[in-house]
């Protein structure tokens, strides 16, 4: 095992970079622990957000709340759903998916840039990060962004540390946006679709005027999986309605007639529909305990079947598609396969695959992220050198 | 926004003016992105916000104009349409006629410009040099395609291309006179005769006038009249326009006190803009000031006056109409909706081609000048209209008449000649 | 004005202008670089007309390769560079300097593609944001962010500048609307950041390029998100006897859970500006108006409007006046969207851009009015309250020094007073030149170093834009 470090305060926190600065060693900032399954490189030293922990300020009026990074993702989500309020981008939790322990923080949540099915209408994570505070590679605590919902002061840093999966800095407090949680939900099913079909239901619906909230296929290997078994016979083709009662009421009517004429169209309540977002989040029929790999892969919304269809023919995998298509999860049989995935990317018009779960030695040997065009990956260096010049914060995004 | 002029620069009127109009702008560069010479070229030197600048730099100056400034000025179309877009209220329209003005009187353009620019200003207000000059045109078409070659001769090829291949006769039906109305008078009002209209299309002021006689108006086309100085004012030979001015103001009061006039009624809009701006044009002249004012509030487009006379709903004709709002009309004007209400009730479905606001190209004697820019708003608007498919072209301007006529088959009306034909006139012979 | 100070023009540039002119015009097609004196003027300035200075020459490039070689040349010969779309920046975010090539992007302004099964649309960097939704809206789309001068500022001037719009609220500022882009940076390297996928991989460079005022490159092509029109908006005025009793209304609708898609405030002042321009029909016998729009289905916007209104006579409310028709509707737009412009028909003035939190407006607007009137001027306030981004119009007599020198003292102590009420300094306008000199106000020295170094990262001589967003003293040396 390596050292792990808890620093209890910001200032802490900055003392021990700058320590760790002077005897050039690496270190790696880890959150709740949820994705680290590639471990710690030798000779590395974790510094974790434990002990940063709290929600600093709430607002429920301004809608914005600033929190601790440490602070557990639970202790976040229970204080909104006093006020009614939610996190827009709905963040995932990975641990059944990846087998991992550990409690998710967040700042993780926003290092990972983790976002769920809302997506694609709501924004990511970094969509609704408004400010951070962190302390960088030289030990010095920065602040960036604010709390208001619109800042265009100076560079936009609170963009970079989002997603920067802890190459750029140690994030100590993150301030956020936040939404009303929806009156009600309700999802419309359209049922027996194959993949590319369902590519083009999911794009006439959220081509409507009906404010679709959520849209994925789920082919038939992995509908059973969902909502205890609830969803209808077939794959089914999801498309997640909410807002005000009566509104919604108004929407699923107009989208099922819509739907019609892709398939058989049936709908789920609230609570099923609840239960159906989460496990598709979450990524629910992966959570197999199994280390076959798992990838996340990102392309435009009509690229996603072709894509899988293409990986079809050479190689072993089941996938399903959140938004509108757009995030292929992809679970290979054996091998990665990075290569080949990597190839059809590209191929079908470009995006990028990351590598969540694997056996450590194959984890180890893979590019996690996608490898960048070498005027892109000089560039993410050079960025990554203005905060941490000395290249103590090791992470798998940055060269 | 800032001007700099000093207390005698700001003695001389014109200078004052400008300067207040100047103190309008806040520079917020709206303009730029309706100046159809902008959307083309990509320079801000060719858009409304550049021209001002450029004029303001030389005023403030007190500079001669240069050929960098004659140049973006002359690009200008003076089509208005950043006075419609212009939300800090810039009188654009006098802005640029005051430069006009300078450059006429600073600058000495080179041989082959100043030749054109002399021969447009002493044929096209003439109705019968104008008609030799179209005679002469027949001959010299096979000509076209070598002049063009040669850039400084590019306009006489432009002029070609412009010229009808046959003129049509003459009509006794608009010649100077009385013309009674129908049955009992409703009123009576004095129509413009123009210089370049009625010869390529006399047919427009023939129709208005058996439309309006019909209707119960007496229309007189009184002798005297002369060209309503427009063209000769856009190339900012400014006392050559006021003369025209003077003497049509003198014409038409004449006829007010020998039986009194509702309106000065006008077929083409880019006399009428300038018509409206008489009183402006003479303010500084007291002999004229207040007839010419009086005028001005007289001057009526034919589909501003004819929405006065309340025409009844007819039946649907089963035939489309793109209608194609001059720059005059839209801008110069502010005449949107009358044309457009009339065509409707007359029985025409109306159709607004995209991007509307822009300018075909003509402006007066544009199409000759500068023919590179004018022919890319051509392609552009005939693009634009065609796209509606329609069966007819309206409009309210004989300069883009001519000009659309040339790139596209549909058939091309005034809106009056489609009125006429509605209420019981003579269905238009191109529509045969 | 003149408080404002620019870098000084670097020497072994001024005295190679000849050079560098020949140069320039051996790397651009004819008609694409501006470089008489006389020609240069109209383009010393933006729409913060306050501050000019001239251009060394002004480059108007058609396509990538010739920006990349334009850039690649002011690279290898040490030129700044000062990026330009529409130049309608309202901070003097294109204002040039003496040793500058413009690179002006006007003569870029195709729409490359519509992808409406993916929702996207990529165009030039020159294509004006009303131009987009203009394409797409026969199909029923739009491209959500509107800045009010969406008319005729480019996307490329947006992504500068991070632009957002009164239709902010609901759909998020451009950074929240953009996929990709073409940036070419200042060694004249083409790189695309981003695409039509959703995440792009690795650090977020495009998150930081979005908002980075031109110092980080020059983006030359965009892809951006389209969204499906709602079945129906509606605007809907409400007039209030107070400007503090609409703040309180503001704060008041969204903290109770309903966030319409837009809600505007224009003070009387402000009314009776944009009422004469745009005879919209709003209110006159009112203090303080706010405009909210709402979306969706009938049903929907009658729910909404309910719950908005019962808050509003909660407020006092004094007049609810909801849009008639597609025209009325379309003319409340115009008014508010030409609220700048318009008024220049009564005076000169500056714009200010802080944004607050939404609890403060009442008590931020109170203190406006106070600093206002301690400098003995007046003010016009027109804004999105909805996410607290005010806009006070400070008018003022530009032919005046000392009213001018006013003015502007008067707008920096209006930004002090948003930054201490837990604000910041622009919501959406952009630090420019005009509020560079406040950074220090919002952000301590090594908040600023942190931001540089990103800035060097991307151009390590600090030939873009070199004399915006950062104050000049404490740079790091180039």
């Amino acid at each position: 095992m390596t050292p792990v470090h808890e620093p209890l305060s910001e200032e802490a926190a900055a003392r021990l970079v700058q320590v760790a600065a002077l005897s050039r060693t690496p270190l790696a900032i880890r959150g709740g622990g949820t994705r680290s399954l590639a471990g710690v490189p030798e000779g590395a030293e974790t510094l974790s957000t434990r002990g940063l922990a709290g929600i600093v300020a709430y607002n429920p009026a301004e809608m914005t709340m600033t929190a601790r990074a440490g602070t557990p993702l639970e202790v976040v989500e229970a204080a909104l759903a006093e006020k009614r309020q939610m996190l827009a981008f709905e963040p995932c939790d990975l641990r059944g998916a990846l087998g991992s322990s550990g409690i998710p923080t967040i700042g993780g949540v926003f290092a990972a840039n983790a976002s769920g099915p809302r997506r694609f209408v709501a924004g990511a994570a970094r969509d609704s990060l408004l400010g951070v505070r962190f302390v960088n590679g030289r030990g010095e605590v920065v602040k960036a962004g604010g709390r208001v919902m619109k800042n265009v002061t100076g560079l936009d840093l609170a963009k970079l540390l989002a997603g920067s999966h802890g190459a750029l800095a140690l994030m100590t407090e993150v301030t956020f946006r936040l939404l009303p949680v929806p009156e009600t939900a309700a999802t419309i099913v359209v049922s027996g679709l194959n993949d590319a079909e369902a590519a083009a239901a999911m794009a006439t619906a959220v081509s409507m005027s009906v404010e679709v909230s959520g849209a994925a296929h789920l082919p038939e290997s992995v509908r059973g999986r969902f909502a205890g078994g609830a969803l209808p016979d077939g794959a089914a083709t999801v498309l997640r309605l909410e807002g005000l009662a009566a509104s919604v009421a108004v929407r699923s009517e107009k989208l099922t007639a819509a739907m019609a004429r892709f398939g058989a169209v049936t709908r789920l309540d609230a609570e099923t529909t609840g239960r159906l977002w989460r496990e598709i989040r979450d990524v629910a029929p992966y959570a197999d305990g199994t280390p076959r790999p798992l990838w996340r892969v990102s392309v435009a919304p009509t690229a996603g079947h072709q894509l899988v269809a293409a990986l079809r023919l050479e190689a072993g995998v089941d996938a399903f598609y959140d938004w509108q298509g757009g995030l292929v999860w992809l679970r290979m049989e054996a091998d990665p396969e990075a290569a080949l995935l990597r190839r059809y990317v590209k191929a079908v018009g470009g995006g990028h695959a990351t590598l969540l779960r694997a056996r450590p030695e194959v984890l180890a040997a893979t590019d996690t992220f996608e490898p960048q065009p070498d005027a892109v990956a000089a560039l993410s260096a050079r960025v990554k050198a203005s905060f941490d010049p000395a290249g103590l914060f090791v992470s798998r995004i940055v060269g | 926004m800032q001007t700099n002029f000093t207390a005698e620069q700001l003695a001389d009127p014109h200078v004052a003016t400008s300067e207040k109009i100047l103190r309008k702008c806040v520079h917020c560069g709206f303009c730029t992105a309706t100046c159809p010479t902008y959307v083309t070229l990509g320079n801000e030197l060719d858009s409304p916000r550049g021209r001002i600048y450029l004029i303001k730099d030389m005023l403030e100056n007190g500079r001669p104009a240069d050929a960098e400034v004659v140049t973006h000025i002359d690009r200008c179309l003076s089509c208005l349409s950043c006075t419609t877009t212009c939300p800090s209220g810039v009188d654009y329209m006098h802005l640029v006629d005051h430069a006009r003005m300078h450059i006429e009187a600073t600058y000495r353009r080179p041989f082959w410009n100043r030749l054109t620019r002399n021969i447009l200003a002493a044929v096209l207000p003439y109705p019968g040099r104008f008609r030799l000059a179209l005679k002469a045109a027949a001959l010299g078409r096979p000509f076209a395609g070598v002049l063009k070659r040669f850039k400084p001769l590019e306009p006489f090829g432009a002029m070609l291309d412009l010229a009808p291949r046959s003129l049509p006769k003459a009509s006794g039906d608009a010649g100077p006179g009385t013309h009674p109305a129908a049955g009992p008078r409703r009123g009576r009002v004095a129509i413009l005769s123009g210089c370049a209209q009625p010869v390529l299309k006399p047919e427009i002021n023939a129709a208005t006038i058996r439309l309006l006689t019909r209707l119960g108006v007496e229309v007189v086309a009184p002798t005297g009249e002369v060209c309503c100085g427009s063209l000769v004012h856009h190339m900012g030979r400014e006392e050559q326009a006021l003369e025209a001015a003077r003497r049509n103001v003198d014409v038409w009061l004449g006829e007010i006190e020998k039986g009194g006039l509702d309106a000065i009624i006008i077929t083409a809009s880019g006399c009428g803009t300038t018509i409206k701006d008489y009183g402006f044009m003479l303010r500084l002249d007291p002999a004229y000031a207040d007839k010419a004012a009086r005028v001005s509030a007289l001057a009526k487009d034919i589909t501003e006056y004819l929405t006065t006379l309340d025409l009844p709903q007819q039946e649907a004709r089963g035939l489309t109409v793109a209608y194609h709002s001059a720059c005059s009309m839209q801008h110069g004007q502010k005449i949107t909706m009358a044309p457009k209400v009339l065509l409707k009730k007359a029985g025409f479905a109306v159709r607004d081609p995209a991007e509307g606001h822009l300018c075909c190209g003509s402006a007066g004697t544009y199409n000759i000048l500068q023919p590179e820019i004018s022919g890319k708003l051509k392609a552009r608007k005939v693009r634009n209209i065609e796209a509606t498919k329609p069966d007819i072209i309206a409009t309210g301007n004989i300069g883009c008449i001519t000009q659309i006529a040339t790139g596209t088959a549909i058939p091309i009306l005034h809106t009056v000649e489609l009125i006429d034909w509605a209420y019981g006139g003579t269905k238009p012979a191109v529509l045969s | 004005m003149d408080q404002i100070g620019f870098l000084e023009p670097r020497p072994a540039v001024l005295s190679r202008r000849r050079e560098i002119v020949a140069d320039l015009l051996d790397l651009l097609p004819e008609g694409c670089l501006v470089h008489e004196p006389r020609e240069l003027v109209p383009f010393e300035t933006d729409a913060f007309v306050s501050y000019r200075r001239l251009p060394l020459a002004v480059a108007l490039p058609e396509t990538t390769a010739q920006v990349a070689a334009v850039l690649k040349y002011c690279h290898r010969y040490g030129v700044p560079v000062v990026p330009r779309g529409a130049g309608t920046s309202l901070s003097g975010g294109a204002i040039p300097q003496e040793d500058a090539v413009v690179v002006g992007l006007s003569k870029m302004a195709r729409i490359l593609e519509v992808d409406f099964a993916n929702r996207t649309a990529t165009v030039q960097a020159g294509v004006t944001n009303l131009a987009i939704s203009d394409a797409v809206s026969a199909d029923g789309y739009f491209y959500a962010p509107d800045p009010s001068s969406q008319l005729a500022c480019t996307i490329g001037g947006n992504i500068g500048m991070n632009s957002g719009g009164a239709h902010c609220l609901k759909y998020g500022v451009t950074t929240n609307n953009l996929l990709g882009v073409k940036l070419v940076l200042i060694d004249g390297t083409i790189v695309e950041l981003g695409g039509k996928a959703l995440d792009a991989g690795g650090l977020d460079l495009l998150g930081v390029v979005c908002g980075g005022e031109g110092q980080l490159g020059i983006v030359t092509e965009a892809t951006v998100r389209l969204i499906a029109r709602p079945e129906g908006a509606r605007p809907v005025l409400f007039g209030f006897d107070t400007s503090e009793a609409a703040g309180a209304c503001v704060a008041d609708v969204i903290g109770s859970g309903i966030i319409p898609v837009a809600i505007e405030f224009m003070d009387k002042p402000a009314i009776e500006i944009c009422e004469a321009f745009a005879k919209a029909g709003y209110p006159m016998d009112v203090e303080a108006l706010l405009i909210v729009e709402v979306e969706g289905s009938e049903a929907e916007m009658e729910a909404m409007l309910a719950g908005i209104i019962e808050i509003a006579r909660r407020h006092g409310v004094k007049v609810v006046k909801e849009s008639q028709s597609a025209t009325e509707a379309a003319l409340i737009w115009k008014g508010r969207k030409s609220a700048f412009g318009a008024t220049g028909r009564i005076a000169d003035y500056i714009c200010m851009d802080g944004t607050v939190p939404l609890g403060q407006l009442p008590f931020v607007l109170r203190g406006t009015a106070e600093i206002v009137e301690k400098y003995g001027l007046r003010v016009a306030n027109v804004f999105h309250a909805g996410d607290g981004n005010m806009h006070p119009l400070i008018l003022f007599n530009a032919n005046d020094p000392e009213d001018a020198a006013r003015a502007e003292a008067a707008g920096n102590d209006i930004l002090r007073l948003c930054v201490d009420a837990g604000g910041c300094l622009t919501g959406e306008h952009g630090v420019g030149i005009e509020k560079r000199d406040l950074m220090r106000h919002q952000y301590a020295d090594v908040d600023l170093a942190q931001q540089m170094a990103v800035r060097a990262a991307f151009d390590p001589q600090w030939l873009l834009n070199p004399s915006k967003v950062f104050p000049l003293e404490g740079r790091p040396a180039a």
